[in-house]
């Protein structure tokens, strides 16, 4: 995948600094505090989870493209999907007829937009980051992370308190390949 | 009716609580006629919470007495709680009844699980299922949203259990959740288990030996629906409080070690502490990374949790200090910080501090040395084949060291020389159960306590074993090289055996629990409350109110936290004792306050208690007959139970109860205390409604 320009965006931090659980706590959080509901349908962030002999967690965010596909394919651009004066992306669900270009238009796999699932068509909606825009405190998934292994692209990965976590940090960086090399927007290690 | 909309889940006209954090509906599966049906969850909750006290509820209803495991009559019952997929903490956890495969005698029992598929179960409409019937062929169950499909498995049939989990997730996508069985449970082994995803397992009561005797060799699901809850703002604060302190972070840490203490193998491995269920705020369980592969070429990793050292070697039985049960409101943690190696700095202000700390020296044993390779090995193969491995590491294993050394093998061909410190003949063991191969492995296959009384049990259980040594006493003391307990399992803390350090009225409390359960005590197996009754109930335990009420209200906590639903290793918190209640409420947004669930939780020990009755003679004699050999071997102390002092605390606990003493059965009263006044008119029917 090409190198793309990305805005302020949720990150997963490496294992070397804290080992996502694999609660779905960001999950179903994301859901809570945008919907009132925990739903597969309705979470703007993904746990993609590693295979049975695997079992090893990665975290599935929208990226905040600054070229915005997801935006310019939304057939009521400005309405519906927005920008706002923060550059974030974000969906006014009012507004919103759940048709789905934008979430083909993601150019990530799997895409990081989702579309509530409901039998009245009308009642579907895209679901998408906007980093808690409007929230005080930010984005809710990482306010509520039991192990602080999310956090927004912007800070620096894992701002260590704790000299001891430091120096266990920095012995287990030979293990950050091993969760990199899964995929390639963790490679880097927080630019996913 | 999945893929609704919260208004669609509220407005449910059979929803007349208006009750968020259920999804209306439960699934019934009928394996023989391959079609399923829709039951309101409506028609049981508020009143039966959910989780064990509703497949309480339905197995009372649904089966009756003459029932065995294997019969197509037998169902089995699967309940999420209200709080699943909730976001609540440790609400992930759910449960499973029905009549037991591995209980000696054959009784309706449970088991709890983790992982995702209950969370997965929800968002596709249902509350739970109940399968019944059985497939005349290998089959799985697709539950897609609406769609159920009762699908042919013969391509599965045969295949580990990993190797099942992929298979399906490869022919259906991984977004489908699933529970499955191995060989083990294929091949009707007593002591098979269920396995879902991240190792999470439910191995209990044998169910997985149930699946197989159905033909069923998994059940997937997908669901895309929603799950209301009624007070998020007190959901957040939840997430906060529950398990305090919290909210660290939790790096990958390199290990050069595993197993128990005094019986720490050397190996090279990464430890990532890992959540075993949806939305839990928790990681209590090892991801051990990076370890060598029975079956290929290649690292794996693998989850393991409380019993799981044990296999890297099993000199010693476990330290322990008084504090683990009995504990100050500046000296108590949850268990869950324990297994996470998060526990809080101990406060040494504290009064009690130096007595509640003292390390109680556990026994050593000898049965096998350091090898964390062979650890690796006996784990994933139980993995594998879906066997319960505290059978396996706590029965099977230290019964072949121990008869090895007293001789009692020596007639008899295992097909290898029994050497329990060889990975050859452990993995030919363990392959003979699973596959049932050879006589003995036909035998074993049968679990522990049957496979014993088929050979022979006064030799081959009650033997004793010369190498247990007290550390306290500074002596040998006595040892069955059976280390059974009652009703087909095998001690997990009870003062004698594995767990075997504490103290008597902590060895007389899960006892008690034991003996009024149908399985080993695990669901509230670190029995707690505060060190203040501890120093009450040590002066005369057997005449001890104090004691008696801590029994009852840890077995309360146990019936609530399977049912709500929440995790034993966060519930009961002795200081936070509205915590489940809270978390109900908040999930449902029904009123909810401490009493009215210790109620429920009362009421769920007393359907319980009336299937026990009805459908399989409990009463006194055979509670106490049960519990008894166990509390007769020494504890770590040299002491044992006495007769007159035991029968005086069950008459005590059943006179509590509101249970007659000479049947163990509930009064008239007692059932309609509980608003279960039809069990006592079916009591009275078949002769069991006692009068005072």
């Amino acid at each position: 995948m090409e190198q793309r320009q990305l805005g302020k965006h949720v990150v997963q931090y490496s294992g070397a600094y804290s080992f996502c659980a694999g609660c779905n706590s960001c999950e179903a959080i994301c859901g809570l505090v945008h919907d009132g509901v925990v739903s597969p349908s309705y979470n703007r962030l993904f746990i993609e989870r590693g295979g049975t002999r695997d079992m090893v967690c990665h975290l599935k965010s929208c990226q905040q493209c600054l070229d915005h596909p997801c935006y310019e394919a939304c057939p009521k651009k400005d309405v519906a999907m927005c920008v706002d004066e923060n550059g974030i992306t974000y969906v006014n669900e009012e507004y919103c007829v759940g048709c789905g270009a934008c979430q083909r238009a993601c150019v990530y796999e799997p895409a990081r937009i989702n579309l509530s699932a409901a039998h009245k068509k009308k009642e579907r909606k895209s679901k998408k980051c906007d980093l808690c825009r409007t929230r005080k405190n930010g984005p809710a998934c990482v306010e509520y992370c039991p192990v602080r292994c999310l956090g927004v692209s912007t800070e620096p990965e894992g701002q260590v308190t704790d000299p001891k976590l430091d120096v266990a940090a920095k012995k287990l960086s030979v293990f950050t390949g091993n969760l990199g090399d899964k995929t390639p927007e963790l490679a880097a290690d927080s630019a996913n | 009716m999945p893929n609704k909309t919260i208004d669609e889940v509220l407005n449910n006209p059979e929803n007349k609580d208006k009750l968020y954090g259920y999804v209306g509906q439960i699934l019934r599966l009928n394996l023989t006629t391959k079609t399923s049906e829709i039951v309101s969850t409506y028609k049981y909750v508020p009143k039966y919470l959910g989780g064990r006290e509703l497949c309480n509820k339905i197995f009372y209803d649904e089966v009756p007495p003459g029932t065995d495991p294997f019969d197509p009559e037998n169902k089995l019952i699967y309940m999420t709680g209200a709080t699943t997929a909730t976001g609540i903490p440790t609400g992930g956890r759910t449960e499973m009844t029905g009549i037991a495969a591995n209980n000696l005698p054959s009784q309706y029992s449970f088991s709890g699980i983790g992982g995702w598929i209950g969370a997965e179960f929800k968002f596709a409409g249902y509350d739970g299922i109940i399968i019944e019937g059985a497939a005349d062929s290998p089959t799985y169950i697709k539950i897609d949203d609406e769609s159920v499909e009762f699908l042919s498995a013969e391509d599965e049939w045969g295949l580990k259990v990993h190797d099942t989990q992929r298979a399906l997730n490869d022919k259906h996508g991984y977004d489908f959740k699933c529970m499955v069985i191995g060989p083990a449970g294929e091949n009707l082994c007593r002591n098979a288990s269920i396995t879902t995803s991240n190792d999470n397992v439910m191995a209990k009561s044998g169910f997985g030996a149930v699946f197989g005797s159905k033909k069923l060799k998994a059940i997937i699901c997908r669901g895309t629906g929603v799950v209301p809850v009624a007070n998020i703002e007190k959901l957040l604060e939840l997430r906060l409080k529950m398990g305090d302190p919290y909210m660290r972070v939790s790096p990958l840490q390199p290990q050069t070690v595993q197993g128990l203490p005094g019986g720490e193998a050397e190996g090279n491995w990464v430890r990532g502490n890992i959540s075993c269920s949806h939305g839990c705020n928790q990681h209590c369980n090892c991801l051990m990374m990076g370890t060598k592969s029975v079956f290929a070429d290649e690292d794996i990793n693998h989850v393991e949790k409380c019993v799981s050292p044990v296999a890297y070697g099993f000199m010693n039985d476990i330290p322990n200090t008084i504090n683990a049960n009995w504990m100050t409101e500046q000296n108590h943690m949850q268990p869950c910080k324990l297994l996470s190696r998060e526990f809080s700095e101990p406060d040494p202000t504290d009064p009690y501090f130096e007595e509640m700390t003292a390390p109680i020296l556990p026994d050593i044993f000898n049965f096998w040395k350091p090898d964390f390779d062979k650890g690796n090995m006996i784990n994933e193969l139980c993995n594998e084949y879906g066997l319960d491995k505290w059978d396996v590491l706590i029965w099977l294993l230290p019964w072949l060291a121990m008869g090895q050394k007293e001789g009692v093998f020596d007639d008899i061909d295992f097909g290898m020389p029994v050497d329990v410190e060889s990975s050859e003949f452990v993995a030919h063991i363990l392959e003979s159960i699973a596959y049932r191969k050879g006589k003995y492995g036909d035998i074993l296959a049968e679990g522990m306590a049957r496979a014993i009384r088929t050979l022979g049990k006064e030799k081959f259980g009650e033997t004793n074993y010369s190498g247990r040594f007290s550390q306290i006493l500074g002596k040998p003391l006595d040892l069955p090289i059976s280390m059974e307990t009652a009703w087909g399992h095998s001690f997990h803390w009870q003062g004698r055996g594995f767990e075997a350090t504490i103290t008597k009225p902590t060895w007389l409390a899960t006892t008690i629990e034991l003996m009024t359960s149908s399985r080993d005590m695990q669901t509230v197996e670190h029995h707690h409350d505060k060190y203040e009754n501890h120093i009450k109930a040590v002066v005369a335990p057997y005449d001890s109110q104090v004691l008696v009420d801590s029994i009852i209200m840890n077995e309360n906590k146990g019936e609530m936290k399977d049912s709500v639903t929440c995790c034993e290793w966060q519930s009961p918190d002795i200081y936070w004792s509205s915590m489940e209640a809270e978390m109900y409420e908040a999930a449902t947004g029904y009123p909810m306050t401490e009493a009215e669930l210790n109620q429920s939780a009362e009421r769920s020990k007393l359907i319980y208690r009336a299937i026990l009755i009805r459908n399989f003679e409990r009463s006194r004699k055979m509670e106490v007959e049960a519990v008894w050999p166990g509390i007769s071997i020494p504890d770590p102390w040299g002491e044992v139970a006495d007769w007159d002092g035991f029968n005086r605390l069950v008459d005590r606990y059943y006179d509590t109860r509101g249970w007659d003493r000479e049947t163990a059965w509930p009064y008239r009263e007692t059932w309609q205390r509980a608003g279960l006044d039809f069990i006592a008119d079916d009591m009275e029917k078949i002769g069991k409604l006692p009068t005072k």
